[in-house]
């Protein structure tokens, strides 16, 4: 997909347009996973809608030529954490009488949308007035594995080891909270 | 161009936000935080296409570390009150005590 966003930007008028198709696919497939994921009422519905959106985000990734973080949000977001959630999800095996009974859940959503509606015309807003110059052309290595990698290991080598403790720290903590019938035994 | 990426971006973590305001299945508000971060993400890969550098690149990989150390407790916090409550509802969580 990356080669094919690369070649449309190089090529003519056409493959700019499929470049174009491909941005209006994976967005309206990541806004229709995103409204799936907050109006349906069984959390597994919504984790398989929300699954749909990562995909999606994989995609603009991909036309934004960000290659490394595209393979990551396949393998890391919609493959490990996805299935982490599921597999919890289907552990705790949901029936439909489980769930919350939400039945102004429409009228909270609606409510929801108005209040949220400002903050979101006043973000569109921000976003319009960013200068934006329309560079077509980038580099055929950015955002490769080596460059982002140099980057991540001298610029940012003190945040990737702080993160590292923090991945031991959230370790350490959900083996305290999770295993706490082994420890009382 | 970069403009639209920011858009989406935009409308992804309002969406989210309705999630988390309106919704009261812990899990369905648990996926929403994580679409929250999604859009922060695209902003960030958005904004490093439009500056040409790579810093937001490594800014969207420690985001997916956060969220995959968050997922990880989150969901330890959710199997433990789902034992004592019996229950999904975040109105039935509002007193942790006990």
């Amino acid at each position: 997909m990356v080669h094919l966003a690369k070649k449309s930007i190089k090529k003519g008028a056409l493959d700019i347009m499929f470049a174009d198709w491909l941005f209006i696919l994976f967005t309206v497939c990541a806004v229709l996973g995103a409204a799936g994921l907050v109006s349906f009422r069984h959390p597994m519905n919504s984790a398989m809608s929300f699954v749909v959106t990562l995909i999606s985000l994989a995609g603009l990734y991909a036309l934004l030529s960000a290659k490394l973080i595209f393979a990551t949000q396949l393998i890391v977001y919609a493959g490990a954490i996805m299935s982490l959630i599921i597999f919890i999800i289907m552990f705790l095996n949901i029936q439909n009488e489980d769930l919350p009974v939400e039945e102004g859940r429409l009228k909270n959503m609606t409510i929801g949308a108005v209040l949220i509606a400002p903050i979101g015309l006043f973000l569109m807003k921000v976003v319009k007035q960013i200068p934006g110059s329309d560079t077509v052309v980038v580099d055929p290595n950015f955002g490769g594995v080596k460059e982002v990698g140099q980057l991540l290991f001298s610029k940012w080598l003190l945040p990737f080891e702080i993160v590292s403790i923090l991945l031991l720290v959230a370790l350490v903590g959900a083996v305290v909270l999770a295993g706490k019938r082994g420890i009382n035994k | 161009m970069i403009h639209s990426y920011l858009m989406v971006s935009v409308i992804l973590f309002c969406i989210g936000m309705l999630g988390v305001i309106s919704r009261r299945n812990v899990f369905t508000v648990f996926m929403s935080i994580e679409l929250m971060l999604n859009a922060a993400n695209l902003a960030f890969v958005a904004f490093s296409r439009l500056h040409e550098s790579m810093d937001g690149h490594v800014l969207a990989l420690m985001v997916m570390a956060v969220a995959a150390a968050e997922a990880a407790l989150a969901l330890a916090v959710v199997i433990l009150l789902h034992k004592h409550k019996g229950k999904l509802d975040t109105n039935v969580f509002s007193l942790l005590k006990g």
